[in-house]
């Protein structure tokens, strides 16, 4: 369009002036765009760089060297580092822990929270004071959910241990043998997760319109029929959310561990968080901690790649 | 209407959020010119520690009267939480203004501390003042002592020691272990604890913990690391798996076997427990640090005992290192804050502050001097088991092998072992958990070594 008018005939003077005029007025505004958007985007551009894509680059290159003890990369190994961790078996049973973590987690969140929600999305006398209590925990801060599953857990004077001791079973060292430790971490971390869960697969289930429930019922279906085939597909991109939240979640489980096993016992509840954290802020070996914070990303991304590919597919929207 | 309210809220939004940023301005600049007036009289030191309970409140007493008693300068404690993080805290700040001029760093951070280079010898001001180091127990300060030189005035100082419950023992009429007990005097006071209460008393504990992995060592004068445990160089490898450390986690793992021990695990938790069964009366001895001595005698109804750290038998005990932190001042300071920095350390060794440190906190007395002061003498009469820590400090030699591990990565190594006697606990084989653990120490050390450019 500018082309257009910048050629116009030589003797009608006030003409060009106009086009020129506009022209200018066209760059300007194309100017102001970029200026405006710089100026609308660059807070949040200088913010992320220096608090995202900054640190994201460093770690990439403090992956590749080794540290000294006041933490500067001072001599290039390429991936060496990578090569020691993946494969060292402390390293390899990390990541198994990690896998059993957080299958465990996002399974049973997933199962128990949308339980909690079909049950609680019935009319009942006094159901809102199960929704309250439900959704609760998700103003419980982590610290407080360690201190309390911790005293449950308690070889001596804990709740588990009473009850068992009750019934008579044997007595289960629930934080310090491998085996229970882990269940005990994950048993901790679905409840911390409950609230948040619940809270969301209970607004969508409400969100389902109701006609669908009364014409399955006409066609005669059983309400288990209805819950796989009405109440599932109209809430997957619900769980589908949660599941990718709680996935994502999981594998970044910090505060539980650390209060709870620090890692131990054997290193059986030792995540790749964990282990990150221990190498990085205790054995202050930032080339190796790295590397590890890569891996860990590189996992996560794959991960959150996958269920966008395969579970996005059965999401009906 | 809507469209009204929805700019008012914004308004009102705004407005908030200036009130808050004025809040924030206001007090930033108010806070500057009160600083700077208290540091125009006297200059600041930033004292960075990493103690709570008890000890917390008796180092503010200290600082406080410090204060109190010189107008050169002004103290500052700041809590910098555990001791782990807080030496990555002290390096991460050096040379910055958040850095503190005096700090308390832990027993395995020496040689990490030293290696950065980031410090001023408290050697320098003890040779400057003619300051009488000899007065100061010789067992600590070889541990932060390195060729002669003395890095850092060891302050925090702890004894690992056996407690046992005499009351239990005479209620079972179990003769108590000896002064300096062998592996197996200790197998027969568990073992006739746990036949007498037919399995109502558990004997005896070792907690997971890779302190006293290497107190076992040091007992029984074996070298963990190379080069005299590093105080003769830079060490390049580590030994877990000599005769006497096979023994020792042996005899652990046979009593474990046998039910006369019992495993409380590793961490917060593990000692938790056990200081809690024992004081319940259900576990009749455990080994600990002596700074415990404070919770297990308040609201103690039994009667507390303690001993030496046990030791192999058929050979004499080498003695064992201490534990605890020192306290280091930075090179990133003024000659005059690290002046002012060292006059605080003198005033925290004086016979008549440590000996108060000790009736606070379970801490060792290190003056000389402090055996003396009236508070600790009421102490010992009070509790005369008390007395045994001191003694045994004062009664080993130091040597190579019991004056700490000047080794940086000590951290590492403690994980290390402790993943190792995790497994033994739990019946794997002793010398396969511990070359396992020896393998991967020695290609950290080589890392390490590599990295620093040793």
């Amino acid at each position: 369009m500018a082309e257009m008018m910048s050629t116009p005939k030589p003797q009608s003077t006030p003409k060009p002036q106009v086009a020129e005029r506009e022209k200018q007025r066209s760059f300007n505004l194309h100017v102001n765009d970029k200026y405006y958007a710089l100026a609308f985007l660059g807070p949040s551009l200088l913010v992320l760089g220096v608090f995202v894509f900054y640190p994201m680059l460093r770690t990439l290159y403090l992956s590749l060297f080794l540290t000294n003890n006041v933490g500067r990369p001072t001599v290039f190994v390429g991936l060496k580092n990578y090569v020691n961790l993946l494969t060292s078996s402390a390293y390899q049973a990390s990541l198994q822990a990690t896998a059993v973590y957080v299958i465990g987690v996002v399974v049973c969140t997933l199962v128990i929270g949308l339980l909690l929600a079909q049950m609680a999305v019935r009319k009942l006398a006094g159901i809102q004071w199960f929704r309250t209590i439900f959704s609760a925990t998700m103003g419980v801060s982590v610290s407080v959910a360690a201190i309390f599953w911790l005293f449950i857990f308690s070889p001596s004077v804990g709740l588990f241990d009473q009850i068992g001791k009750l019934l008579h079973l044997p007595l289960v060292q629930w934080l310090t043998t491998p085996g229970p430790a882990m269940v005990a971490v994950i048993i901790s971390t679905v409840w911390m997760n409950l609230g948040f869960t619940f809270l969301i697969l209970f607004g969508a289930l409400q969100m389902v319109p109701q006609p669908l429930y009364e014409a399955s019922a006409i066609e005669g279906a059983s309400p288990r029929y209805q819950f796989f085939h009405v109440t599932l597909p109209m809430i997957s991109p619900t769980l589908f959310f949660t599941s990718t939240v709680t996935l994502i979640g999981a594998f970044k489980s910090f505060g539980l561990i650390d209060l709870m096993t620090a890692g131990g016992p054997n290193n059986a509840t030792n995540l790749m968080v964990y282990q990150v954290y221990r190498d990085a802020f205790l054995n202050g070996n930032y080339g190796l901690a790295s590397a590890e914070s890569v891996i860990l990303a590189v996992i996560i991304a794959l991960f959150t790649l996958l269920q966008f590919k395969f579970l996005e597919k059965r999401v009906t929207y | 209407m809507t469209h009204l309210k929805g700019r008012q809220r914004l308004l009102a939004l705004g407005g908030l959020f200036l009130v808050v940023l004025a809040v924030f301005v206001g007090w930033s600049v108010m806070s500057k010119p009160a600083a700077q007036a208290q540091g125009a009289k006297r200059t600041r030191i930033v004292f960075w520690h990493e103690m709570t309970g008890p000890a917390q409140q008796q180092l503010d007493t200290f600082v406080k009267d410090f204060n109190h008693s010189q107008h050169k300068y002004e103290v500052v404690p700041e809590f910098e939480g555990n001791y782990n993080e807080a030496v990555q805290k002290i390096i991460n700040t050096h040379g910055t203004d958040a850095s503190p001029a005096v700090f308390q760093s832990m027993d395995i951070s020496t040689s990490q501390i030293h290696h950065t280079g980031y410090t001023t010898p408290v050697q320098k001001f003890i040779d400057a003042d003619h300051y009488n180091v000899n007065q100061i127990a010789a067992g600590a300060r070889a541990f932060y002592a390195n060729k002669g030189t003395q890095l850092s005035m060891p302050f925090n100082t702890s004894q690992p020691v056996l407690y046992y419950n005499e009351t239990l023992l005479k209620k079972y009429h179990i003769t108590p272990p000896p002064v300096n007990p062998s592996y197996s005097d200790i197998t027969r006071v568990a073992t006739q604890l746990m036949d007498r209460s037919h399995k109502q008393v558990q004997g005896m504990t070792v907690e997971i913990y890779g302190w006293l992995f290497e107190q076992f060592m040091a007992n029984a004068g074996v070298s963990l690391a190379n080069h005299q445990d590093g105080h003769a160089g830079t060490p390049t490898a580590v030994n877990f798996t000599s005769p006497s450390t096979l023994t020792t986690m042996k005899w652990i793992q046979d009593n474990l076997k046998r039910g006369d021990f019992v495993n409380y695990g590793a961490g917060a938790n593990a000692q938790n427990n056990e200081t809690a069964s024992f004081l319940s009366g259900r576990l009749g001895m455990f080994l600990q640090s002596s700074a415990s001595i404070g919770q297990l005698t308040t609201g103690n109804h039994d009667q507390l005992g303690i001993t030496y750290y046990p030791h192999p038998d058929g050979q004499k005990s080498n003695g064992v290192a201490i534990g605890g932190a020192s306290l280091w001042i930075s090179n990133d300071k003024s000659a005059h804050v690290q002046r002012g920095a060292w006059d605080f350390i003198k005033y925290l060794m004086t016979a008549k502050s440590q000996a108060q440190w000790q009736v606070a906190t379970g801490y060792l007395a290190l003056n000389q001097g402090s055996q003396k002061e009236a508070v600790l003498q009421k102490l010992y009469q009070k509790l005369p088991a008390t007395k045994v820590p001191g003694e045994q400090l004062r009664a080993a030699t130091p040597n190579a092998t019991n004056s700490g591990i000047f080794l940086q990565g000590l951290i590492q190594e403690r994980n290390l072992t402790q993943t190792a006697m995790e497994q033994i606990y739990n019946g794997s084989d002793i010398k396969k958990s511990l070359e396992t653990a020896e393998k991967s120490m020695n290609s950290y050390i080589q890392g390490n070594n590599r990295a620093n450019g040793y």
